[in-house]
């Protein structure tokens, strides 16, 4: 029983790792930019499709395609932002939730029409390794996409609180009349933030890579849980949405393990519900707010 | 002032004539069967355009009525035998009821996040309805028993009977929008749609209002459902519930133009054409091509034309209008 239970909590922490990259992402955007950015899963895929055919092509481990996978999305990112996302920025939400929709929409469909739903897998060395650990079993793939998963949360943060881009970027989300006021130039910060977290997104399609298949739809999977890790974590903040999103990942697969194989998901929207029922503001909101 | 009122009217039944003759004219069931997707989504989108439209609460869970209406109308008829237009009723209300809870849910969030909810709340729908197979036969669904031509069950042998059907549903639609354009409600959904906060600071019971609309648009969604059960015979969670249908009635209001009475209709006729187009060029067999059309003009429309086509078609009238005194 026990044994179970742990192993449950071991499989949520190391899938919560991706989803936290995927979370990271979606709140820095909205931190920033004040968006809500609907494709960040199609970046996803698309770190994973990137990944599927260097290493296909090319025979290039997953987890080196992270150094091709990051920087074209920070690109992507900054393009995006600069000729699409700046257009619509402003007090009415419409465009800017269906603008990113539009995005994901057409991100999706055309990776449908050019790659065909068929599920892509790429086999490596440690796909099939684990640790045990007494009964406990941990697959090496996993572990390490968990470990770089943190390491790269880790990065951000010192970014974000050490450099004077990342101090600006904070400050331009906690305040953006005043930051701007300050001197900072929103149309570079929006830029850098919408690229970083791109670049954040196809991190987790890298490292998902070696233990997960590549399709189509795959990045709805991530965004989905982002979305639900963001709302709990309190919009806006990295911190509340990496800890929602290993909440996440364990609150999903405690429900694989005790409720039923295709229950996973309930769980996850029963704690989104329960949050907006009871603590609409997120668990990472500041008290006296 | 008084003669426009008049051509406006004459207008309205010239329309009126043309669309009921429109089955009899063309009789190809390819035809009848896009005029019935038009209609339908049209109506899917006047439903949604309620809310959506004009207090601009953006949800993007609209299958959550149209599946509880395809599902009740039809556990409804296929295990206790009562007629689907009864069961269309009971599923408007089931829809309207189950719009209470999930309104109080997700008008906590405003914005994106509403909208995000939305998705959440069809999405759980789907999986419960996936789950529970005692009631609703799980993931596999169910055929609806044909009965050849009973009006009374909803069924028909000619297309054209459920063009009617259909068109019937619309008019009423239009009609209630109409109304509630004209009304204070309209106003209020308006005032909420353009600033919420200042709504409410000159009196506007918004959480009332936005409930109210919701379930209003709920109800007219969950119609939809059943109609479409029971003209394609089928349901299952995927269909009922599926993520197309709440983006289809978002889309087409948006492409058309948000937030007015003909707005869904037009956008639904240029989307369903030029999917029906790109079908009898490619054959279905190239797949995500519908989609990534619809996004193209889904952006572009953002991008160039927020205020959709009714929005550029006024535009070009303005710009001629004023024009011609001009060069009398």
């Amino acid at each position: 029983m026990w044994e179970t239970l742990a192993q449950a909590v071991i499989n949520g922490l190391l899938i919560g790792g991706i989803y936290a990259l995927v979370s990271i992402g979606v709140t820095l955007i909205f931190g920033v930019v004040k968006i809500v950015n609907f494709a960040q899963g199609e970046f996803v895929m698309i770190g994973m499709y990137i990944s599927f055919f260097l290493a296909t092509q090319f025979g290039i481990d997953p987890l080196v395609s992270l150094a091709v996978s990051m920087p074209v999305l920070f690109l992507a990112g900054v393009l995006i932002q600069h000729f699409l996302i700046r257009r619509v920025l402003g007090p009415n939400d419409m465009p800017q939730i269906f603008l990113t929709f539009a995005l994901s929409l057409l991100l999706l469909n055309l990776s449908l029409m050019f790659f065909t739903a068929n599920y892509r897998t790429v086999h490596t060395s440690y796909s099939d390794e684990a640790l045990h650990f007494g009964g406990l079993y941990i697959p090496v793939a996993k572990l390490i996409a968990f470990a770089v998963a943190m390491g790269l949360s880790g990065l951000l943060w010192v970014f974000l609180h050490t450099t004077d881009l990342g101090k600006a970027m904070r400050a331009a989300s906690q305040n953006r009349d005043v930051a701007m006021l300050m001197g900072i130039n929103p149309n570079r910060v929006f830029a850098v933030a919408f690229g970083t977290a791109l670049a954040l997104a196809g991190a987790a399609g890298s490292l998902l890579m070696p233990f997960y298949s590549a399709y189509p739809f795959v990045g709805q999977v991530f965004v989905l849980m982002a979305f639900v890790a963001v709302v709990m974590g309190t919009l806006g903040n990295v911190a509340g949405a990496l800890v929602a999103s290993l909440m996440m990942g364990v609150a999903e697969s405690l429900g694989i393990q005790f409720v039923g194989a295709d229950s996973g998901l309930i769980v996850v929207f029963a704690l989104l519900l329960l949050t907006l029922a009871f603590k609409p503001s997120g668990l990472g909101a500041r008290r006296g707010r | 002032m008084q003669a426009l009122g008049k051509m406006k009217w004459l207008w309205i039944a010239l329309a009126i004539v043309v669309m009921i003759a429109l089955p009899q004219i063309v009789t190809s069931s390819f035809a009848i069967d896009i005029f019935i997707r038009i209609l339908l989504f049209s109506f899917i989108g006047v439903a949604w355009n309620l809310m959506g439209g004009y207090a601009k609460q953006l949800s993007l869970g609209h299958a959550a009525y149209f599946g509880l209406g395809a599902y009740t109308s039809t556990i409804m008829q296929v295990n206790y035998g009562i007629s689907p237009w009864i069961g269309m009723m009971a599923g408007g209300v089931a829809a309207m009821l189950a719009s209470l809870p999930i309104g109080w849910l997700c008008f906590r969030l405003r914005g994106p996040y509403f909208t995000i909810a939305t998705i959440a709340t069809a999405q759980v729908l789907m999986l419960v309805f996936l789950k529970f197979r005692d009631f609703a036969w799980g993931a596999e669904g169910t055929t609806v028993p044909n009965l050849g031509s009973a009006p009374l069950m909803m069924q028909f042998e000619e297309k054209s009977s459920y063009y009617y059907v259909v068109l019937g549903l619309l008019a009423v639609g239009l009609w209630v929008t109409h109304r509630i354009e004209k009304s204070w409600m309209g106003y209020y959904l308006v005032a909420i749609g353009e600033d919420e906060d200042a709504a409410e600071a000159i009196g506007v019971n918004a959480p009332k209002v936005k409930r109210d609309i919701y379930m209003l648009s709920a109800f007219l969604t969950a119609l939809a459902g059943t109609f479409y059960t029971q003209y394609i015979y089928f349901i299952d969670p995927a269909t009922a519930f599926s993520f197309n249908v709440s983006i289809e009635a978002a889309l087409v209001s948006i492409v058309g133009g948000i937030g007015t009475l003909w707005g869904p209709v037009i956008g639904t006729v240029l989307l369903e054409t030029t999917s029906a187009l790109l079908q009898s060029w490619l054959g279905s067999s190239v797949g995500g091509i519908q989609l990534t059309v619809y996004s193209l003009i889904l952006m572009a429309v953002i991008l160039w034309r927020p205020t959709g086509l009714i929005g550029f078609a006024t535009d070009l009238y303005h710009r001629y209008a004023r024009r011609k005194p001009a060069h009398a």
